[in-house]
């Protein structure tokens, strides 16, 4: 980063400089007016630390000024989370967010934050999930596993990557809504429920569809019953829950976004969605993001915190329930 | 992938010019901190933990395992020239090795020690690469009743096997286990034990935890010693033993070797015990018994050849279960999980450089270490003069820096703080701080095994009799405890008639700092007196 520095003064002095010129008036042209600190609540060298710095590589293009990532991990987010809304709402400190972990997290525990504690400025990643089945499974699509469910309620036991994230709380809703009984047992990552589902010791699996999943499902290790998204996915071979019958379970996917702390003013907002969605075009960006989780259409400020109100409305009755 | 193609692998990786240099960091620094007395490998490693984390994975656990393997090495030189056991481990070596050395057989002492390390350490690495591919592939059927197994067999095992007095080490286990609880709950995320302390939400850091009772506690009780180590400054020669000796010792180290290797793979196993059963096994075997204590070169040649086996097959239930044998496989696995590779039957297949290169560096650290040792002899031994102060202030430095940058986070710190002072408070009241970490890493996997166990079950407790593999870990759980309560009584009685001095209380205190302790003319490793007076 220290050998940028130089250059990234230079940068801020021809944004300046370019920015008085256009526009005198504007109230975030001095902004920033120092170095930003990008906070990732979980641990370098994860998927969201690697995200945040491709990210924070473009964004310091953008905005002339050094952004610096800073890891927090802990405590589902609420490390990063206190941090962040104990800064000044100027913009200088930013914050990588997970949902819907963030707002379950919260919803489930006294962390001292709840959504109307964060601007949301906008989506850098969405992240679906699925149903999987180990090879062997008896059951070829989803209507055999909730079929065998039904006919005995303990017979069928749902693996999920973590017990505070969303798959636990959507297979509960499965279980709710439709009135098929399922089993969650939570185990710590996709890692640990693949090798369960391989050893046969849980019947199917609710898990993220990232990287280290993938590959599983298209050598057919796994089988993929269905996904949580709205449309099919282009890059895997399963029907969506919308269409098998169950409109209600879109909820699984996670978003990675950034927000700052409340209170940060709608200009300095306005510019980092403006930055944010030109990362979202930058191929190289994209690239190191994974396309297949960045979002075709950007989803900004109103679009993040349209997600953060819908997370809290499906999970506030099933969490701690 | 097959087991050739893997070893071509690992050795791609292990001979890497960056994994070279990491090898032969890490053996040095092992054998450095072997030859310290005070600075083991599991306050080392607790040390360097996070350091590990800027750098590959694969090259972290070389490093690691390096340091591990490497203070085998180092311990012997000090046992034998200064009755100083420099790790743990090497205690036993103190008995017969100091002896030779005081009839001017220190140089084959510390050769055969070299060679049946050597000879240990590379069998018990041929013995990890046949059996942990196989071991792997059935740990995948390994569902959450037998890792509850597992690791309560560890729990029994470390504090049966560990330390002085079992009542202690299970005390500690306890407080261990008790410790684990405290965060979110495994399976419905309530937190527990927390006060509202977000810091404490995830539980307490095992990395802070670890090197606050390893790192800390050990710096604030060498601190203490007041004496000063001198070193010896006789010369050594003859290193190379005599064919005589050779002849003498192979059988010894033979055995040393399935001994060790055997003994490592079990929880709770490693160093101390297999050098300890080696010496036992040695000492029985002997037409000539009286002759041990006595400078016996079986006797330095079998438990040092044990103890680098075992310090290797050690590696094999982290690498295919995900369960640490041992409190510095612990640390491995610690340094693991930072780096983001969870341990588990998926590492072999999924991490193969990792596994292959960690074992292809093995074989590489092995030579390191017999070409190291052998002429270097000499200048280990002025290690001694380093001063205590020096020495604790720097790693107190490097501790603080070190567990900050974890997390960033400034809590930590003061968990190692508050661990520290617990870990030399411990020390001095002769608890072992080795369950207690083992127990707390082990029971987290316990506790979320048993919850997820009985969710698969409805809550029956069936589940872990009417499975076979975790109704045999139960059943040899339980051939543990008797078999452990008949060895007790045996190893008293085998030791009972022997020269008291230095093994009075071997039987029952394994571990260097009880043990020697109460002998009271032997040095110990915390209170070390100027050797010369002997």
């Amino acid at each position: 980063m220290r050998p940028l520095r130089p250059l990234a003064a230079l940068l801020v002095t021809a944004a300046a400089l370019s920015g008085c010129a256009e526009d005198p008036a504007s109230v975030a042209a001095d902004y920033p007016s120092e170095d930003i600190r990008l906070l990732v609540p979980y641990t370098a060298g994860g998927p969201t630390d690697i995200a945040a710095r491709a990210l924070g590589a473009h964004l310091e293009g953008e905005l002339g000024r050094p952004v610096v990532v800073e890891n927090l991990p802990g405590a589902s987010g609420a490390t990063a989370y206190t941090e962040l809304i104990g800064s000044q709402p100027d913009g200088h400190t930013l914050s990588m967010t997970a949902l819907p972990t963030a707002v379950l997290n919260y919803l489930a525990n006294d962390v001292g934050y709840t959504r109307e504690d964060f601007a949301p400025i906008g989506v850098v990643t969405q992240v679906p999930s699925g149903i999987v089945v180990p090879a062997g499974s008896p059951h070829q699509d989803l209507e055999s596993l909730f079929e065998a469910a039904r006919q005995d309620p303990q017979a069928v036991t749902v693996g999920t990557p973590g017990a505070t994230n969303t798959h636990a709380a959507e297979t509960r809703r499965i279980t709710e809504l439709h009135d098929v009984p399922l089993t969650v047992v939570p185990f710590e990552g996709n890692a640990e429920v693949q090798t369960a589902l391989l050893g046969g010791n849980v019947a199917a699996g609710f898990v993220n569809l990232s990287q280290d999943v993938l590959p599983a499902i298209e050598s057919g290790e796994l089988r993929l019953l269905a996904v949580g998204t709205e449309e099919r996915l282009p890059y895997a071979d399963a029907p969506t829950f919308v269409e098998l019958g169950y409109p209600e379970l879109t909820q699984s996917t996670a978003t990675f976004g950034v927000i700052a702390p409340a209170e940060t003013p709608d200009e300095v907002v306005s510019t980092l969605e403006g930055a944010l969605r030109s990362a979202s075009e930058d191929e190289a960006v994209v690239e190191a993001l994974d396309p297949r989780y960045v979002p075709e259409e950007f989803l900004g400020s109103a679009d993040l915190a349209g997600l953060f109100t819908e997370t809290e409305e499906t999970f506030r009755d099933v969490v701690g329930g | 992938m097959g087991i050739s193609d893997g070893i071509v692998q690992g050795f791609a990786v292990a001979l890497d010019p960056v994994n070279l240099l990491y090898v032969f960091a890490g053996v040095l620094i092992g054998t450095v901190i072997g030859v310290l007395p005070g600075l083991g490998p599991t306050a080392t490693i607790a040390l360097l933990l996070p350091l590990t984390y800027t750098i590959e994975p694969a090259t972290a656990v070389i490093l690691l395992a390096g340091i591990y393997y490497g203070s085998m090495y180092g311990g012997t030189i000090t046992s034998v020239l200064l009755r100083l056991p420099g790790e743990a481990a090497s205690v036993v070596t103190t008995f017969d090795g100091y002896q030779m050395a005081r009839q001017g057989r220190a140089g084959p002492a510390l050769g055969i020690a070299a060679i049946g390390s050597f000879v240990g350490g590379i069998l018990s690495v041929l013995g990890l690469m046949l059996l942990a591919p196989p071991l792997a592939d059935l740990a995948v059927s390994f569902g959450p009743p037998e890792y509850v197994a597992l690791t309560a067999l560890g729990i029994l095992l470390v504090t049966y096997l560990g330390s002085g007095s079992p009542l202690k080490s299970l005390s500690m286990a306890a407080l261990g286990l008790l410790l684990a609880t405290v965060g979110q709950d495994p399976i419905t995320g309530t937190t527990r034990f927390t006060f509202g302390s977000v810091a404490l939400f995830d539980g307490l850091d095992f990395v802070a935890v670890a090197m606050g009772l390893f790192g800390v506690g050990e710096i604030l009780h060498s601190l203490e010693r007041t004496d000063k180590v001198q070193a010896v400054t006789r010369r050594i020669r003859h290193i190379w033993p005599t064919r005589q000796d050779l002849r003498d010792s192979s059988g010894a180290i033979a055995r040393g070797s399935v001994l060790g290797f055997v003994i490592g793979v079990l929880p709770g196993g490693g160093g101390v015990i297999s050098s300890l059963a080696s010496y036992a096994l040695e000492k029985r075997r002997a037409k000539d018994p009286s002759r041990f204590g006595r400078g016996a070169i079986e006797g330095v040649a079998g438990p040092e050849t044990a103890n680098n086996a075992s310090s290797t097959s050690a590696f094999i239930p982290l690498l295919t279960l995900g369960i640490p044998a041992n409190v510095v496989l612990a640390l491995i696995f610690g340094a693991l999980l930072i780096q983001g590779v969870t341990p588990g039957p998926q590492l072999i297949s999924e991490e193969p450089e990792i596994f292959w290169g960690v074992i292809a560096s093995m074989v590489v650290g092995n030579v390191m270490l017999l070409v190291l040792n052998i002429p270097l002899v000499g200048v280990f031994v002025q290690l001694l003069r380093v001063r205590a102060g020096v020495l604790a202030a720097f790693a107190l430095l490097v501790t603080m820096a070190g567990v900050f940058s974890v997390n960033n986070d400034s809590f930590d710190m003061w968990v190692v703080l508050v661990f520290g002072v617990i870990g030399w408070l411990m020390k001095k009241t002769g608890f072992e701080p080795g369950p207690l970490v083992l127990a707390f890493v082990l029971g987290s996997i316990m506790e979320r095994a048993f919850r997820q166990s009985m969710l698969l079950s409805g809550g029956s407790l069936d589940v872990f009799v009417t499975r076979p593999l975790s109704g045999g870990l139960l059943a040899v759980m339980a051939a543990v405890v008797v078999l452990s309560l008949v060895m007790a009584r045996r190893r008293r009685a085998a030791f009972r008639h022997v020269e008291p001095e230095g093994e009075a209380d071997l039987g029952t205190a394994p571990t260097p700092g009880r043990d020697t302790r109460r002998t009271s003319d032997s040095v110990d490793t915390d209170v070390p007196s100027a050797p010369g007076e002997r």
